[in-house]
């Protein structure tokens, strides 16, 4: 090989920073490095940044889809932190070792050997990334079947429901669940945002949409299916235990795709066959004479959801957020404190101002399908497809102001206003809403 | 017609324009200008033409999602409303995907690709030209909707607020009826165009202008990749053009490929997108993977290990490409046998991806590794990748996956491949290259502060997300409620942010500091190793007074270390190529800009086709129908004009001393 003569002053420009620079330089990363220690520490909450314990987490897992997902996952974290440990030392031991150290250093020629290329390295390497990847792919060929469907042994005692999402919210049919309907017909049990199901039973999930692409997520219990038109798609997921649960339209699917939520309530087997019961009924008729026959029960006024934003307007209490599944609950239950005439006013106004276009309230006047089911609204925890707890207070806000709440939402848009002239319908005083407040609380 | 662009070729005495043998326009001369720039066909200026652009639209993308952080830095934040957040995030992908890192890419390919290969400009130079003002037109069909934040008169609904995959139905007429999806389909229709031929230009000009000697697997990296990716684009685009086509009919003509209510089938949308997008990933990466390739041996002082293993796996990943496009859909019910076969299917381009790594430490092993910014920045890219390609693999798992498609991890798995992949080595590259193209250096010191802010800004930003998403936070998502476990994380992902934003702010004062005002360059600041430093900063339009014999990789490496041999080569080489008639150059021309031009007016109008023209509120038009064909008219007399106009071209002739002199006409005496 022939010796190499520069034609120039090798690296011209390239000569170290200037002794007076560096300090500065030091300043910069100790500042920098600063502001991550400020980050890291100086900021209480950190081990939050990291929280993986939240409503929605996919670790704290409470049913065998989710759990089998996520040991999966940590099959595939394992495997890659075996991978960055290796060639991230190997890397960062190249990176300081052949470091030029002086300027001298820089400019010397590398020995003239210097790997150009050693193909028992090569496939020595391709060979290992091969296996570790074995590692990944059994369990994940394993657990896409298993996933995939009620097992076989488990069919026999699964129960089979309808998701169906709308923009933004979801309705639930229990097939094999039917009422009977005022006219004489029958029909599947319907009910919106809050899917009850028996715990440590397989629930079969078929999943339809009306309008655009939705995902049912419901991260404690399985990961997503979407709802695709013009496709029989479902899931399964069965909850070990009696819990509350937090779901997510998780493809995006328009305005307020952000806040399209639901919930999953598993309940015991004797709550469960309790809660269809009382759901086959027709809506609560609320008179004098029926509030004096009931007995006097604990008002429950459980937290809304914690809005600490800017536009905040009601605090939440952490009572919810600590047992929201004993604050569904408690909403099973009559409220206490109901007013016989401020329900039959409501009622009333459920008619006048259109609502029951487009709301089934079963028995009573609401015959509509465009919106959620409301027979017994008052017995769900949340309101506006979890957006809002089910709070006089909320359930006032959210008819005073849907849009405010669920911007493009159709009660709203169509409901409140008609869509080509922009005029409102209607007009809703404050003491009118309080009517419709008292009348969907008392459907139980 | 052939005589008498025979005797006008003849008629034109040196320094004299060229006279059109037909048309409206003599072919413009002027190098500097606002002329030289709008009829340009020297690579080196359409490719800082591109860079420009694409540096503007990064920056815009940028301040796109400081705005989404903005938004997120509190639950139930009314930052902005769920419209205009949904129109930004659309925008901030399809900005940073179509009108940053691709014509940046783009721009580098135009810099670079006939430099490594030794020519003078691309195949087809026009042509070349032609990409450039497509893909201008592209980028303000896709931006033209924010007038309507400003100007409400200007009704398009708005920027696109159907997220950048443009899931089938809601770009359904009966979803989203306003204008904005419309514009949206053809700003990427033409970004696609503009894509493909440039495409075709650069296979073209790698195959066939390559100089003697330099045989294929003498080629630079960097322009392997740039080939393979341009095959990528050529064979990938078409999907999305069918698709898009078929998204415009269903809009506007009454066809069913997707409208669910005439039978259509959404999830046809998602495997023709996807069959696009997913080549588009490599789209992406594989141009940086070429840059830190050229960046790392130059840093470490020896050859890139394993070249044509590098190449190799380069092509794999190509071509395997190809053929994982579900693993994006495999929570739309495709069933176990389709699932399964994905996720093995991209298990597997897991390994020449590894592949590229291992060599690329390889590269640094037994050199000497002199961390200068660019060095800083390839570094921070193999470390930063890995990150991104190691949640890949976690992916791939399909069952994981449905509980993270869709959700903040998936967020934090692509910014680490594309920010701390794909833009660490851009920003590498720019600065490695900025000498070469400017003739200036940027300085080291705050190149280096620059770096560090970007870095600790970048995953104090995404590095919290991997844990947001398994926590359950889903992506596009406008607002969160406080109590689900988010708040901190995205808290500290918005600050983080804001330190990324001064990152990247820093870095381009510094260049636009450095044009001025930096240290001047010389041929070869970097020692470094292939063509384009064997010419002076900034390089002559003709590039190389001389084509020069390519004798091993690493060319200029080779020519540096044999000299002697060298000069007496170069002195012949000149002597042949004046005896031909010296330096043959391509003439300039306006037809490229006016047909882009008949294409925006074409295509702008035709978005509207149905709704009448207004002026100040007054109809004047029933349909935008007479100005749509307007366009296509321009459009075709442009192309018309453009075939007419002739090849063209000139000689330079240098002296002794390097000085040059033009003269026209007589060329092939």
């Amino acid at each position: 090989m022939a010796q190499r003569t520069p034609l120039m002053p090798p690296l011209l420009h390239m000569t170290r920073l200037r002794s007076a620079s560096r300090p500065i330089l030091r300043l910069i990363a100790a500042l920098t490095g600063g502001f991550a220690l400020l980050l890291l520490t100086g900021c209480s909450k950190l081990h939050q940044v990291f929280s993986l314990s939240g409503p929605q987490s996919t670790m704290v897992t409470a049913g065998p889809v989710a759990s089998r997902q996520w040991d999966l996952f940590m099959v595939t974290v394992w495997v890659c932190t075996f991978i960055f440990i290796v060639v991230g030392s190997v890397l960062a031991y190249a990176q300081i070792k052949f470091r030029a150290k002086t300027e001298a250093d820089e400019h010397a020629a590398p020995p003239a050997e210097a790997g150009h290329g050693n193909p028992f390295v090569e496939i020595g390497l391709i060979a290992g990334s091969v296996i570790l990847l074995v590692f990944i792919a059994i369990p994940t060929v394993r657990d896409i079947w298993y996933t995939h469907d009620v097992p076989e042994d488990e069919k026999a005692g699964a129960i089979e429901v309808t998701a169906t999402g709308y923009q933004w919210w979801f309705k639930f049919d229990y097939p094999s669940e039917l009422v009977k309907l005022p006219n004489g017909g029958e029909a599947p049990l319907s009910t919106g945002n809050e899917l009850v199901v028996p715990a440590n039973t397989a629930v079969r999930v078929q999943l339809r949409t009306v309008d655009v692409i939705h995902s049912f997520w419901i991260p404690k219990l399985a990961g997503k299916v979407d709802m695709m038109p013009n496709r029989g798609n479902f899931l399964w997921f069965k909850a070990d235990k009696p819990g509350y649960y937090y779901g997510q339209c998780a493809e995006y699917c328009g305005e307020s795709h952000a806040i399209m939520k639901f919930r999953v309530i598993a309940l015991s087997a004797a709550d469960y066959i309790k809660w269809l019961d009382n759901q086959k009924l027709s809506a609560r008729t609320v008179t004098a004479q029926s509030l004096a026959a009931d007995a006097a029960i604990t008002h429950v006024r459980f937290a809304s959801l914690k809005d600490t934003g800017p536009n905040s307007t009601l605090a939440g209490s952490p009572d919810f957020d600590a047992d929201p599944f004993a604050a569904w609950k408690k909403m099973q239950d009559h409220d206490a404190g109901e007013n016989a005439a401020l329900i039959t006013a409501g009622r009333k106004n459920f008619s006048d101002k259109t609502c029951i276009t487009c709301h089934t309230v079963r028995g009573h006047e609401g015959i509509g399908i465009a919106g959620p089911e409301l027979t017994h609204v008052g017995a769900r925890s949340s309101i506006a497809a979890g957006v809002l707890e089910n709070t006089p207070e909320r359930l006032h806000q959210w008819i005073k102001d849907p849009a405010y709440f669920k911007p493009g939402n159709k009660m709203y848009h169509g409901g409140y206003i008609d869509v080509a002239t922009g005029q409102p319908k209607f007009t809703l005083s404050d003491s009118e809403i309080d009517t419709l407040v008292a009348y969907l609380h008392s459907l139980k | 017609m052939a005589q008498a662009i025979a005797k006008s070729d003849y008629t034109g005495a040196a320094h004299a324009p060229t006279k059109p043998t037909f048309g409206l326009f003599a072919r413009p001369t002027a190098k500097t200008g606002l002329v030289g720039w709008l009829t340009t066909v020297d690579h080196k200026k359409i490719g800082m033409l591109y860079g420009g652009f694409a540096i503007l639209f990064f920056l815009v993308g940028g301040i796109e999602a400081l705005m989404i952080r903005t938004q997120l830095i509190v639950p139930n934040n009314r930052f902005v409303s769920a419209q205009l957040y949904n129109e930004l995030f659309t925008m901030h992908g399809t900005t940073m995907i179509f009108l940053a890192v691709m014509p940046l890419n783009a721009a580098f390919f135009n810099l670079l690709i006939p430099i490594q290969v030794g020519a003078r400009d691309v195949a087809f130079p026009r042509l070349n030209s032609f990409s450039l003002w497509v893909w201008v037109v592209g980028a303000i069909l896709l931006n033209v909707g924010w007038i309507s934040h400003f100007v409400p008169a200007w009704d398009f609904g708005g920027a696109p607020d159907v997220g950048w995959f443009g899931y089938s139905p809601l770009t359904s007429k009966q979803f989203t009826p306003d204008l904005s999806t419309d514009f949206w389909v053809l700003g990427i229709q033409l970004l696609g165009l503009s894509s493909i031929v440039a495409s075709l230009n650069f296979i073209v000009t790698i195959i066939n202008m390559r100089a003697p000697g330099l045989t294929m697997m003498r080629l630079p990296v960097f322009t392997w990749m740039a080939l393979v990716t341009s095959f990528l684009l050529v064979l990938a685009l078409p999907a999305i053009a069918i698709a898009l086509v078929e998204v415009m009919f269903d809009r506007n003509f009454g066809t069913n490929f997707f409208e669910v209510s005439g039978g259509g089938q959404p999830i046809l949308w998602q495997h023709l997108f996807w069959v696009f997008g997913h080549p588009e990933v490599y789209i992406l990466i594989l141009p940086p993977m070429g840059y830190v390739s050229e960046i790392l041996p130059t840093f470490s002082r020896k050859p890139l290990f394993g070249y044509p293993i590098v190449v190799f796996s380069g092509v794999a990943i190509g071509f395997i490409g190809f053929g994982v496009w579900s693993h994006h859909m495999f929570t739309t019910g495709l069933g176990t046998i389709a699932t399964a076969a994905f996720a093995l299917a991209t298990m597997a381009i897991a390994v020449p991806t590894g592949v590229k790594v291992f060599n690329w430490i390889g590269t640094l092993w037994g050199g000497r590794i002199v961390t200068r910014v660019p060095m800083m920045f390839a570094l921070g890219f193999i470390w930063m990748f890995m990150m991104g390609g190691f949640t890949g693999i976690m992916h791939s798992a399909a069952p994981a996956d449905a509980q993270q498609q869709d959700s903040y991890f998936v967020i934090a798995h692509f910014h680490y491949v594309l920010i701390g992949g794909a833009t660490f080595a851009l920003l590498a590259a720019i600065h490695f290259w900025f000498p070469k193209f400017f003739g200036r250096m940027v300085p080291e010191f705050w190149g280096k502060v620059s770096f560090w802010l970007i870095f600790v800004g970048f995953n104090a930003t995404f590095f919290p997300m991997h844990f947001l998403g398994l926590n359950g936070m889903p992506r596009r998502t406008w607002t969160y409620d406080a109590n689900m476990g988010w708040n901190e994380g995205n808290l500290f992902a918005t600050i983080g942010a804001y330190l990324l934003g001064v990152g990247i702010f820093t870095y381009f004062a510094v260049l636009v500091w450095s044009f001025f005002k930096g240290k001047p360059a010389g041929n070869d600041p970097w020692d470094a190793r292939t063509l384009e430093w064997s010419i002076p900063s900034p390089p002559p339009e003709h590039n190389f007074a001389s084509i020069p014999k390519v004798h091993a990789r690493d060319a200029w490496w080779y020519e540096k270390t044999h000299q002697d041999e060298i000069a007496s080569e170069k002195a012949e080489l000149m002597k042949a190529e004046e005896a031909h008639g010296g330096i043959h150059m391509p003439d300039q021309s306006w037809y490229p800009l006016f047909a882009a031009a008949g294409l925006l007016i074409g295509a702008y109008n035709f978005a509207q086709l149905k709704h009448p023209v207004l002026i100040l509120g007054n109809q004047v038009l029933s349909s935008h129908l007479p100005l749509a064909l307007a366009g296509l008219g321009i459009l075709v007399l442009a192309c018309y004009l453009w075939s007419l106009e002739g090849p063209g071209g000139y000689h330079i002739h240098l002296d002794a001393k390097g000085n040059a002199t033009e003269s026209r006409g007589g060329y092939h005496h």
